[in-house]
């Protein structure tokens, strides 16, 4: 069953274009990966889905939740979305959390807003904190954001995210900022919570194996534009679309030490300098003259001229 | 260069370094991996003389610049990324002239020369503070983190670019990274972090193929790769 639905969503903030034609839909359940270019618009796409773009963004296209286009809910649909159906989690936890509220504010607010009574509030966060695998609550829900490391208080924004029993998770590099093992932690739980509970997840990294560990199926963007979506097991050996094969080849890792690391040539655009053609026509080792001429659809997993010749 | 030795340092009691030693060579490029809230940060900053050490002592000799692991932060909110990097060729005396080609090798799109902080993406800021650290030419850069929000394209470009510039130059660097593929291509030397102290330092050949710490060795093991299976509980113990 589909959950989340973008359809040829675009938004330009003035004359700029920042997404372009992002179609995708996200079931039940599932966990999407957004992975690709910086500035390509990935934050941009998880914010649409509960409005918080740029003042004066301009959109057009659809998002639908739930067969309902978030375009047409009023303040309180939105406000019950973002409190209830769908939750966010940022890279930067402490940019999300009030610096001098308690632990305990923070993760009881929503509930209280609902109209839960204090103590079950409280006794239902400190539930959701060991859940997650903050141990001792008790003391945990009295403390302040500053007394708790980065790890920790990503860990607390979960637990918050997960105390909604939200239907889809936004996760924005949830684990750019935290070493690999409280990393794992981290996105053990997050799988653990979405089999657990079907809660569908829409997962940015730039980790590509992160990636392909947390999700079901894997979209590639490029300057404002979804240009490969395939099945996350199958990043390695399928990837078809020429810039994710690039990104696949930049890795360090995939050179020895001391040798220079494969990139893209040329340079990184932002939708706003699009070409008419193929988005990546400019940087393509394999551009012909229709590449750069029109613009691609989308065939099978990608949106590329040239799957058939490009092996 | 840089020689750091038995660092200490409280907040209110509660000590986040706690007799930290490591070196960097001239021209030498060292890594710095470990633990959330081990005192990475806290070291960096430190060395760049923007925290004071409750005890230790720090050697440098030559300039320090310092890329932030929140560039949001560091970035004056009301500067374009080309008033940003023309102050800090004025102030060290260079040519104007030279912003072009600064946002050229951070992969910035020319475009994106007139915007303000807050209109970029995350990895877009973090290139402007890697421009306007590089713009100041120094002995020794910290880079807290620089690299983690840039896609793995971009980051190979950066990557290639530092390992150019100390080529080049003699530039060294104090690297603090979370992932260990950035060490092995980038770094010489490796020191370990958890809990304020150092568990492991040594070649990163050695350090990263052969761990003895129990912590380093779980570290190694959290690396995603293909075929692993996040599971809990590894971060505890
Ligand atoms: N507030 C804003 N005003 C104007 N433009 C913006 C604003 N925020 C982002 N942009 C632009 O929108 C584009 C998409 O940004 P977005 O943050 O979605 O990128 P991203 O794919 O998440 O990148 P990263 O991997 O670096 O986080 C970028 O080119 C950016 O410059
Ligand atoms: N200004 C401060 N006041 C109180 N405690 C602080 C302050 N700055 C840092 N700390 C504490 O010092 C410890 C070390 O923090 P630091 O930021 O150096 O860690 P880090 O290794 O850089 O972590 P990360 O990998 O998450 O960035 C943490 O426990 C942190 O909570
Ligand atoms: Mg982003
Ligand atoms: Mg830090």
């Amino acid at each position: 069953m589909t959950l989340l639905e973008f359809e040829n969503l675009r938004v330009s903030l003035g004359d700029r274009p920042i997404l372009r034609n992002v179609t995708l839909s996200v079931a039940a359940g599932e966990a999407v990966g957004l992975v690709g270019e910086s500035g390509s618009g990935k934050s941009m796409t998880v914010r649409s889905v509960v409005r918080l773009l740029p003042e004066g963004a301009a959109v057009t296209g659809a998002v639908r939740f739930e067969g309902a286009d978030i375009a047409s809910l009023g303040a309180a649909g939105l406000r019950r979305m973002r409190s209830r159906d769908v939750a966010m989690v940022f890279q930067d936890p402490r940019a999300v959390v009030n610096p001098v509220r308690t632990v305990g504010d923070f993760l009881t607010e929503v509930l209280r807003d609902q109209g839960v009574n204090r103590a079950d509030a409280l006794r239902k966060a400190a539930g959701s904190l060991s859940e997650v695998g903050v141990d001792d609550a008790s003391r945990r829900l009295a403390q302040r954001p500053y007394e708790l490391s980065g790890g920790l208080l990503q860990r607390v924004v979960i637990a918050a995210a997960l105390l909604t029993e939200p239907k889809l998770i936004l996760a924005d590099e949830p684990t750019t900022a935290l070493d690999v093992t409280t990393q794992e932690e981290v996105v053990a739980i997050l799988d653990e919570q979405r089999r657990r509970r079907s809660v569908a997840l829409m997962f940015i990294t730039h980790d590509l194996e992160l990636a392909a560990a947390v999700c079901d199926r894997i979209a590639v963007m490029y300057a404002g534009e979804i240009v490969e979506i395939l099945p996350a097991d199958r990043l390695h050996t399928e990837a078809r679309h020429p810039y994710t094969r690039a990104l696949l080849g930049s890795r360090p890792g995939t050179v020895p030490p001391g040798q220079r690391l494969r990139t893209v040539p040329g340079v990184p655009q932002s939708a706003l300098t699009a070409p008419p053609g193929c988005v990546f026509a400019d940087r393509c080792p394999h551009a012909e003259d229709r590449c750069r001429d029109t613009r691609p659809a989308f065939r099978g997993s990608a949106a590329c001229h040239l799957l058939e010749e490009v092996r | 260069m840089l020689e750091v030795r038995d660092l200490r340092k409280e907040f209110k009691g509660v000590v986040a370094v706690d007799g930290v030693s490591f070196r960097v060579a001239a021209g030498g490029s060292l890594a710095v991996v470990g633990e959330s809230g081990s005192g990475k940060t806290t070291c960096a900053r430190i060395v760049t003389g923007l925290t004071k050490a409750t005890s230790g002592t720090v050697v440098l000799n030559g300039s320090v610049q310092m890329v932030f692991q929140d560039p949001y932060q560091s970035l004056d909110r009301r500067q374009t990324v080309r008033g940003c990097l023309a102050e800090v060729l004025a102030h060290h005396r260079k040519d104007r002239s030279r912003i072009g080609e600064l946002l050229d090798l951070v992969g910035l799109d020319r475009a994106l020369g007139e915007a303000l902080p807050r209109h970029l993406s995350g990895g877009q800021r973090q290139r402007v503070a890697i421009a306007r650290a590089l713009a100041a030419e120094p002995r020794l850069l910290v880079l807290d983190e620089a690299v983690a929000a840039l896609d793995v394209s971009i980051q190979a470009q950066i990557l290639n670019l530092l390992v150019d510039a100390r080529a080049a130059t003699g530039v060294a660097y104090l690297f603090i990274t979370h992932d260990l593929s950035v060490v092995r291509h980038v770094c010489e030397d490796v020191v370990v972090m958890s809990r304020g102290r150092v568990v492991e330092a040594g070649p990163v050949e050695r350090v990263l193929h052969r761990p003895d710490h129990e912590y380093t060795r779980r570290l190694v093991a959290s690396v995603p790769r293909p075929g692993w299976v996040p599971s809990r509980a590894v971060s505890r113990g």
